[in-house]
């Protein structure tokens, strides 16, 4: 065999050495996603019988609906705290963990409970954490003394709805928090070092030592996190099902009610395709923007 | 050697794929989805709950040429699951869930007339029936049914020297005389307007008003005075504070918690509370009544009906035979010995005369029940916007929890809905 014949031979190797992903992803991705697309210009019907093409009626009869408006704020919110908070409070508890303390190894063990606990256990327990008849919060400050009646902790849907975001926090910082731990740990001691030998304080350190290189890590745990959060169901779900009259929905729980409890499918399938490209456009504009600046730098 | 090898496997793969059909193609198989109304009906239809054995050993074993592919799905997953089989042209041959209209006009099911023994037909409930008739044609049979009714703690109306209201004003008056009593200790009325139960709210106050969801020609009157007024009326309730805090997220169970620790005074619930108060360990001094309606309004109950129906396939290369099967099916699950014990089991009611004598023999409280739900209104599920308005009243009710305006909620419902 000659070696033009060898190097075509391996010229096809990565390929097919990747074609088993190939033939999954788009068997279980993008032929799904193809599928909703095709869905969201058909007629279907209450009973979930697809009909034929009716153009952009399903989107302008979902953009139309009362709630719309208050759901994509909704989301907004809900994005936006959920992956911003995480993102902080995650890299503060990576700094604390990276650092040598006696318990180090169980404080890690213990922070991977929260993210590896079904979600609709999680906001179940905070469900009844929260409950004011019988709730964990108001016994144990009841009990201390600290309150002298018990507190309705959800005394309103903004209250409720701070609540949901807060669990969406508490699932998600591990998530941050083992990410940028990677990260730190691949951090070479002795730039550090150098740094103290040059006079350099603790944000100094932080902001030019630390923050650029744990950036990929970031990176990662944010654009996962954009996505994760978006798409996240079980915890407004569980919570609230967006009560009071959707002012705690967010676009999958919405348009999960539409879909299977108002019936109104052709809507609710227009929804999640402009769910995805908002969550197309968000995720490729962040990573744009992180890749710009790293070869700028 | 591998080349046989291969060829081997192959072969049983192909024969693995044509078995069921090369093999057995006298034997009909029914694919079943079954609704999980409690912990118990797993066991009693796939596990060892019916006698030690199960329903569809027994029904096997008495029908050699059917096989049934059953399954039970929860309440949060069925319409999901449903929704997603009929999408992929994949329905289930027999189907117990609560709603059918949305099937009719598709086509997708099958008259009762086409496989239901006339025998058996005649065995149900008229008014039940009567329930599931859209074009006068019967698309779906009950399979069983709850009534709502009001259920009081004896002992704290007793307490505070009260007697248990019959009419909104005395519901008001004997709310206020347990507030002040235990200083709001307890809650003197439950109230559930959760995204599950809100149109069951609707219900016992707009029906108790002389409303309802429909006119007297069976046409949507949702924006009526009556209506209106009702909603307010529920509403009214909580801003007094004499219901749980949290109507949009408290749901009934919830309610039945704090009914059976002694939180709650009065509340309106299925008739299986009180089994649901004994398997929480509670033990309440309960009593039940009607649900109090407006002045010179009469009170109505509340009940709730559970169906099973059967969709086309037109695949089937005999559908006479098809159609046999299933009715054998419903024949063998409403056979008095097994279904009193499906019925008895999660406490619910019968949609079947034959199940009645027995069932009082089990239970004398079935009784009273029984005729609770002779005089019950039903939701109209039959009218294919149901699906629409049960969400849209559930929404009104909560929106008027916020300060919303009840009679622009439920104008713009039914213009919705009408229009």
């Amino acid at each position: 065999m000659t070696v033009n014949a060898i190097q075509g031979k391996r010229k096809w190797e990565p390929y097919i050495w990747l074609l088993p992903s190939i033939v999954l992803i788009a068997i279980f991705v993008v032929f799904p996603i193809l599928i909703v697309f095709k869905l969201s210009f058909s007629e279907i019907s209450q009973g979930g019988v697809v009909g034929g093409f009716i153009g952009f009626q399903n989107y302008t009869e979902a953009v139309r609906l009362p709630a719309f408006k208050t759901v994509m704020l909704n989301t907004l919110w809900w994005v936006l705290s959920v992956v911003g908070l995480s993102t902080v409070l995650g890299f503060i508890v990576a700094l604390v963990l990276n650092q040598k303390f006696r318990g180090r190894k169980i404080a890690r063990s213990i922070l991977v409970f929260p993210w590896a606990t079904s979600l609709v256990i999680q906001a179940s327990v905070w469900n009844y954490i929260i409950k004011y008849e019988y709730g964990s919060l108001n016994n144990v400050l009841l009990n201390l003394g600290i309150i002298n009646q018990a507190i309705n902790w959800r005394s309103s849907y903004t209250v409720e709805f701070i609540w949901e975001c807060g669990v969406g926090i508490f699932v998600t910082v591990p998530f941050v928090a083992f990410c940028v731990l990677s990260g730190l740990q691949s951090i070479d001691g002795s730039l550090y070092e150098a740094a103290t030998v040059d006079g350099a304080g603790f944000w100094d350190k932080l902001w030019n030592i630390t923050l650029p290189l744990v950036r990929p890590s970031l990176t990662v745990s944010t654009v996962l996190n954009i996505i994760y959060v978006f798409n996240s169901f079980p915890i407004v779900y569980t919570m609230t099902k967006g009560a009071p009259a959707h002012k705690t929905d967010t676009m999958i729980t919405y348009l999960y009610m539409l879909s299977f409890y108002e019936r109104k499918k052709g809507p609710a399938t227009a929804l999640s395709v402009i769910g995805f490209l908002i969550l197309c456009v968000c995720a490729g504009v962040y990573m744009m923007g992180v890749m710009r600046k790293e070869e700028e730098q | 050697m591998k080349k046989l090898l291969a060829l081997m496997l192959a072969l049983v793969m192909v024969f693995a794929l044509a078995g069921p059909t090369a093999f057995a193609d006298d034997e009909i198989t029914l694919d079943v989805i079954i609704c999980q109304y409690g912990p118990n009906t797993n066991d009693w239809f796939l596990g060892t709950g019916m006698d030690g054995t199960n329903f569809v050993a027994k029904f096997e074993a008495e029908n050699p040429g059917i096989k049934l592919n059953l399954e039970v799905i929860s309440w949060n997953d069925v319409h999901q699951v449903v929704d997603t089989r009929i999408a992929n042209n994949n329905a289930p041959d027999i189907l117990n869930i609560d709603t059918f209209s949305e099937f009719v006009p598709d086509g997708l099911l099958m008259p009762v007339k086409d496989y239901c023994p006339e025998e058996l037909f005649g065995d149900f409930f008229p008014a039940f029936i009567a329930e599931s008739v859209i074009d006068d044609t019967v698309w779906a049979v009950p399979d069983l049914a709850s009534a709502r009714a009001l259920f009081y703690n004896v002992d704290i109306l007793d307490e505070v020297g009260v007697d248990v209201p019959t009419t909104w004003a005395e519901l008001e008056d004997v709310s206020q005389a347990i507030l002040d009593f235990y200083d709001g200790e307890i809650y003197p009325w439950g109230i559930d307007m959760t995204t599950d139960e809100g149109q069951a709210c609707f219900a016992y106050y707009a029906w108790g008003n002389g409303g309802g969801f429909t006119d007297e020609n069976g046409d949507w009157a949702l924006n009526s005075p009556e209506n209106v007024e009702a909603v307010k009326f529920a509403v009214g309730l909580v801003e007094k504070g004499y219901t749980n805090p949290n109507p949009a997220t408290q749901t009934r169970y919830d309610l039945q918690d704090m009914f059976a620790a002694g939180k709650l005074a009065m509340v309106i619930v299925p008739n299986q509370l009180p089994t649901y108060v004994a398997d929480k360990g509670g033990e309440i001094n309960m009593a039940t009544a009607g649900i109090p309606a407006a002045e010179g309004k009469t009170s109505s109950s509340v009940g709730v009906m559970d169906r099973v129906m059967a969709f086309k396939d037109d695949s089937a290369p005999d559908q006479a035979a098809r159609n046999e099967a299933i009715g054998k099916f419903l024949e063998f699950f409403y056979r008095p010995e097994n279904y009193v014990g499906w019925v008895s089991m999660e406490g619910f009611l019968p949609a079947v005369n034959s199940a009645v004598e027995a069932l009082v023999e089990a239970d004398p409280s079935f009784e009273a029940w029984l005729d609770v739900l002779a005089t019950c209104q039903f939701y109209p599920a039959a009218k294919a916007e149901w699906a629409q308005v049960r969400q849209g009243v559930t929404t009104v009710e909560q929106e008027a929890l916020i300060g919303g305006d009840v009679q622009a909620g439920l104008d713009a419902l039914q213009a919705a809905v009408t229009g």
